[in-house]
């Protein structure tokens, strides 16, 4: 019991430290591709302490859901850290199933956020809460089309046995992780409004879903909103950064730790160069985008099924 | 068998034969919850009615209906069952047309009674296929023979058709989106909480009285619960009535139950006994679960209605202000519906998922590939089932009234309305918290679907899951409780908490109307316009023309194509022919009376052969 929190909590705190270092590499990848000094990679941390100090304004129109919503949004990426294994961290809350928690627990700080959203009666939160609602279904497909592609690959229903030891066919080349691989990245991308999904640099265009939905918030509750998404970006990152590094796995825990960190650093310097060199994408469009992760993870699956 | 109790009956064939089995048990702990509960809200809800309405009336069939209910789950016999169905639905077709002064009301009243007695007339085929291979109209007789593939597949059949028409399966589920905003709120609650799993009640017994089904009865269970499922809700995406979209929404929920029995009706077709048993039990605990949370979302709106006198979305908004009691306990619900952690609805949908994934690694191929099916439409349909309730809540409870209604009393509902919700959003949150109970009760049920001796299977897989996503839950708690007091320390320091009297900022835009939100149909439409061909949206206006653009009007309308291409047509050409047969034939009296003396000599010979 005692070893359990113990290990909850030293889960918790490696993502808690390490999420807004994540995004703090991308912005800064994103500076030096437009030639600037750009901000301290640390200066995500700083922005939250900054907000947390500040005091909340609220709009008349809104009510109690809207101060929920970011202590849901918040406190559900947490649970769903816990589920992922991050490095040699291994996932404290692991089971037969536990995909389903994690895709429903980030379905229900979806449902805060929308309703949030709503709440400010505001037709340009409206706006963003219609697309997020209307992108998450496409995206959801995607994303259990690879729970199901990695099921069948791994014979589990388990993230950390799905992403780990069990792949055991060789990773070289394998096409079936290949595109999981590339799925799930399009997911990673939409899932965490990042270009070429949504911008999250600007705030306030009518073409944005997260940061228009969260554009009410203010204070401690904003810094919540913002920490909710740097460690969803940075779990999303973790489930395919697990899957990348499987063929490099030493044994030595240092070296496999230097191994998976290294692996978040790459990705993060890839998200930065793809925000760098793309634009986002017509919003019609993304749906289109949305369905090609489908149909990737969806190939992957009919060749697990054909290799029998 | 001790559980059974029997009196004799004259009603040939018929005898008063009552048993309590782990599957009647279930549906009856469905039942009396939400009899109880609709029952005490109806006091409420009824109080403006007092002295215009006869009210005796209604209670009495509101009696009556749970009379007919509690005989239809324990009977054992084919006649008393069949006489309680009836009794049931005329008691239903009673109870909906309460407003009968309104023609929209007499009309969905008449639909109902037309449509279950179609669905009757399909029953009295199957129950006569199987009293007559079975020689007995005693159910535990019937449930000993074996039956031939064909006979066991048309009994399917009849059975998916004549339950479905109850149960609200798509294509024959048109009466359910009229005749549930037509009822009053209780009856609603009633109707979409009780009588309508009477249908899924009426499929499981034959799924326990027939053994052995082919193979491709299973896969035409779980199609038709993904159908339904997945069309159930986009439909409910499309509707603009509070009512009318949460009578959708049942028929999305029946469609996830029948994805789970199909699960389990695989696995039994397969014998794999652990993946028939977490199907049932998947599928089974669904019926409790959403009767608990569509009685607590019908009543709800059933209060939203009653204060406002209207359930047009985009008419309503704000709520959660004049109504903050209602507004929190319709959340508990719509967070349930969507089936989404910490609430009821997560967990039957865990089963069932899991019941799924556990199919993907075990069956064989055309098995998998439905499992894939399954699992796919599962989740597009919680998503989807977020989207329409994030519309709901935001629509009616958040934001501001989009349209001054002469609100009767600026107040909360009655305590005797709330009461009830109470119970039920109680129910919600302790079935999420301690699904103990509700599992075990539902996992006997499996085990006596899949026909398989009980304790033999183990368990220990999803149990010791469930037990994990309760952790889960726990954790998830504990952390909401840390951020809420971290919020009101960090808050504690700032100079003041300014909670300003102002209306959302708008880019500095300041004459801020509550017609600036997002309306309901707006709100939904990048959705349905995703899917538009499937829906047959139609919009009509809406289209800004010149310079300087007068005031246009603009609706959008979704066609339900089960009732708009197939049902309408068909009973219209229906109603030609019969006009054509009745015209034809000769007014005589005395044709008739030849008529009838014939016949009797007809039979007269035929018995004497």
């Amino acid at each position: 019991m005692l070893i359990g929190i113990f290990l909850i909590l030293i889960h918790w705190l490696f993502v808690f430290l390490l999420a807004p270092l994540f995004v703090g590499l991308v912005v800064k990848v994103k500076a030096f591709f437009a030639g600037k000094k750009g901000p301290s990679v640390f200066q995500p941390y700083f922005d939250l302490v900054k907000l947390s100090r500040k005091q909340c304004i609220y709009s008349q129109t809104t009510s109690w859901v809207f101060r929920a919503a970011p202590v849901v949004a918040l406190a559900s990426v947490f649970v769903v850290s816990l589920e992922i294994p991050l490095g040699i961290l291994k996932a404290p809350l692991q089971f037969s199933g536990d995909i389903l928690l994690l895709a429903y627990l980030l379905a229900l700080s979806r449902f805060f956020m929308i309703a949030s959203a709503l709440d400010t009666g505001l037709s340009l939160e409206g706006a963003g809460a219609s697309r997020e609602a209307f992108f998450s279904c496409l995206s959801e497909l995607a994303l259990f089309m690879n729970f199901i592609t990695l099921a069948c690959l791994t014979q589990s229903i388990s993230l950390s046995e799905m992403i780990g030891v069990n792949i055991l066919i060789p990773w070289n080349l394998d096409p079936v992780l290949l595109l999981v691989v590339a799925s799930f990245f399009i997911v990673l991308l939409a899932e965490n409004c990042r270009i070429p999904v949504d911008d999250p640099d600007t705030h306030l265009e009518l073409t944005m879903i997260h940061e228009v939905m969260i554009l009410d918030h203010s204070g401690v509750d904003l810094a919540y909103m913002h920490y909710a998404s740097a460690v969803k970006l940075f779990l999303f990152s973790g489930i395919l950064v697990m899957i990348l590094i499987i063929p490099f796995q030493t044994g030595n825990p240092v070296k496999d730790m230097l191994i998976f960190l290294t692996g978040m650093l790459g990705l993060a310097v890839l998200v930065g160069v793809i925000e760098s060199s793309m634009a986002r994408l017509r919003l019609n469009r993304v749906r289109n985008l949305l369905l090609i992760a489908f149909a990737l993870a969806f190939f992957g699956f009919v060749i697990t099924i054909w290799r029998g | 068998m001790k559980n059974i109790f029997q009196l004799p009956w004259q009603v040939p064939f018929g005898e008063i034969s009552f048993k309590v089995d782990p599957l009647s048990l279930l549906f009856l702990i469905c039942i009396f919850i939400l009899v109880a509960c609709s029952g005490i809200y109806a006091a409420g809800y009824l109080q403006p009615y007092k002295g215009k309405k006869p009210l005796g009336a209604h209670i009495f069939f509101y009696c009556l209906l749970v009379l007919a209910l509690v005989v239809i789950v324990t009977a054992n016999n084919v006649i008393l069952f069949l006489g309680a169905w009836e009794t049931m639905s005329i008691a239903v077709y009673f109870l909906i047309i309460f407003d009968d002064e309104q023609a929209s009301v007499r009309r969905a009243g008449f639909l109902y009674l037309a449509m279950a007695h179609c669905g009757t007339f399909l029953l009295f085929i199957m129950f006569f296929l199987l009293s007559h291979a079975a020689g007995s109209m005693n159910f535990d007789l019937i449930s000993r023979v074996n039956l031939s593939p064909v006979l066991a597949g048309t009994v399917f059949i009849l059975a998916l058709f004549g339950f479905g028409v109850k149960a609200g399966f798509l294509p024959v589920h048109i009466w359910l989106p009229h005749a549930h905003p037509a009822a009053p709120a209780h009856v609603s609650a009633l109707l979409s909480g009780v009588a309508i799993k009477i249908g899924i009640y009426g499929i499981c017994r034959v799924l326990w009285m027939v053994g052995v089904f082919p193979d491709w009865c299973g896969y035409m269970l779980l199609m038709t619960g993904v159908v339904s499922g997945i069309m159930g809700v986009l439909y409910a995406l499309g509707q603009h009535e509070l009512k009318q979209l949460l009578a959708y929404h049942s028929i999305e929920n029946i469609g996830i139950i029948a994805l789970g029995l199909g699960v389990g009706l695989l696995g039994r077709s397969y014998a794999l006994p652990l993946l028939a048993t977490i199907g049932f039990a998947g599928g089974l605990l669904h019926v409790l679960n959403h009767s608990i949370f569509k009685g607590l979302l019908f009543l709800g709106a059933g209060s939203v209605i009653q204060k406002t006198h209207t359930g047009q979305l985009d008419q309503l908004g704000g709520l959660a202000k004049s109504m903050p009691i209602t507004s929190a306990l319709f959340l508990v619900g719509a967070l349930a519906i969507c089936g989404l952690p910490l609430f009821n609805g997560f967990i039957s949908e865990f089963i069932i998922f899991f019941g799924l994934f556990q199919g993907l690694l075990t069956l064989p191929l055309a098995g998998m590939v439905a499992c894939v099916l399954g699992i796919l439409f599962l989740a597009l349909m919680g998503a989807l089932a977020l989207a329409c309730f994030t519309k709901v809540y935001g629509t009616v409870f958040l934001g501001k009234l989009r349209k001054e209604l002469v609100l009767s009393i600026r107040r909360e509902a009655s305590p005797l309305m709330i009461a009830p919700m109470l119970v039920l959003a109680g129910l919600c949150i302790w079935i999420g918290f301690v699904p103990k109970y509700a599992v075990n009760l539902v996992i006997l049920a499996g085990e006596y679907l899949s026909h398989v001796a009980a304790s033999s299977i183990n368990f220990s897989g999803i149990l010791v899951s469930l037990s994990m996503v309760n952790n889960g839950f726990f954790i998830f708690l504990v952390l909401v409780l840390f951020l809420i007091f971290l919020r009101r320390h960090l808050l504690k320091k700032t100079p003041v908490l300014v909670i300003s009297r102002l209306e959302t900022w708008s880019c500095g835009f300041s004459q801020v109307t509550s017609r600036f939100q997002y309306t309901s149909s707006s709100f939904a439409h990048s959705i349905l316009d995703f899917v538009k061909n499937i829906l047959f949206l139609r919009r009509h206006g809406g289209r800004v023309k010149g310079d300087f653009p007068l005031p246009t009007q603009m609706h959008s309308l979704v066609r339900d194509a089960a009732e708009d291409f197939v049902f309408r047509p068909l009973f219209s050409r229906l109603a030609i022919l019969s006009k054509k047969i009745d015209d034809g034939r000769i007014r005589y009296t005395q044709i008739y009376l030849m008529y009838i003396f014939l016949f009797l000599i007809f039979l007269l010979v035929w018995k004497m052969r």
